[in-house]
């Protein structure tokens, strides 16, 4: 199956906030989830804000992406995945401390098998899942 | 209590009560929600737009949440789901990641 590729229309948004430079922040991040020490910079993507390895996420923005407003600093994990139009996958994270929902496009380096995890888990469930297929 | 709403997009009037002891607040047959709860801050929220469906979340007992996304302001919302929900919406949200896969999914028969 060749890689679709991603129609021109379609671009990311801007990063108009700024980020402070020096030391202990700019350059890369230490995930909450796994330890995983993580680099900011990702192919695919301009905002990176889960781990590539257990996409755990940490709340610390408020209604803009990357104000940087919250001060509930909880951790966030994946708790569904949603596509967009143009065929993109897009993580919606939790807090676990407050419950707020945040999304996130995928990253070209995220874990393969945590995504696929993630998209199977509804139909994954013995319950709704096969019924709904059934009455269908 | 039982009251009732009008839903935004389709117009059909829905009793708040739903099956089985919850309260309802997205159509059942166009799962439609409006935006009245603001979920950054907490409180009622003057936004009012139409929510659409976006995606299905699975909770650690195994039921289904509904994530809505606000068309005009873009928030997010989740509820739960009703069983007179749509089943036909819910199990297109359901499979839509996995009909277009960023990546060959073949590897995974090999694992």
């Amino acid at each position: 199956m060749p890689r679709r590729r991603t129609p021109p229309g379609r671009t990311q948004r801007r990063k108009d906030v700024r980020h402070r430079t020096g030391a202990g922040s700019g350059d890369a991040f230490r995930c909450v989830g796994c330890r995983l020490g993580v680099p900011v910079v990702a192919p695919g993507t301009a905002h990176r804000n889960h781990c590539p390895s257990c996409l755990a996420s940490r709340h610390v923005d408020g209604r803009v992406p990357g104000d940087r407003a919250s001060p509930c600093g909880g951790r966030m994990v994946a708790v569904s995945l949603s596509t967009r139009p143009d065929g993109e996958w897009q993580l919606v994270h939790q807090c676990t401390a407050c419950g707020v929902l945040k999304l996130n496009r995928v990253a070209g380096d995220d874990n393969a098998l945590a995504l696929v995890r993630l998209a199977v888990r509804p139909l994954a469930d013995r319950g709704l899942g096969r019924r709904a297929l059934r009455e269908l | 209590m039982s009251d009732t709403f009008t839903c935004v997009r389709c117009g059909l009037v829905v009793v708040t009560l739903a099956p089985g002891d919850a309260r309802r607040n997205h159509c059942p047959s166009c799962l439609s929600s409006r935006h009245t709860i603001d979920h950054v801050d907490g409180g009622p929220s003057d936004c009012e737009g139409r929510m659409a469906p976006l995606s299905i979340a699975v909770q650690r007992d195994g039921s289904w949440s509904l994530v809505h996304r606000c068309t005009r302001c873009r928030e997010l919302a989740l509820h739960p789901t009703a069983p007179d929900d749509n089943q036909l919406i819910l199990m297109r949200l359901a499979v839509r990641p996995l009909a277009e896969p960023p990546f060959p999914l073949d590897v995974f028969s090999t694992l």
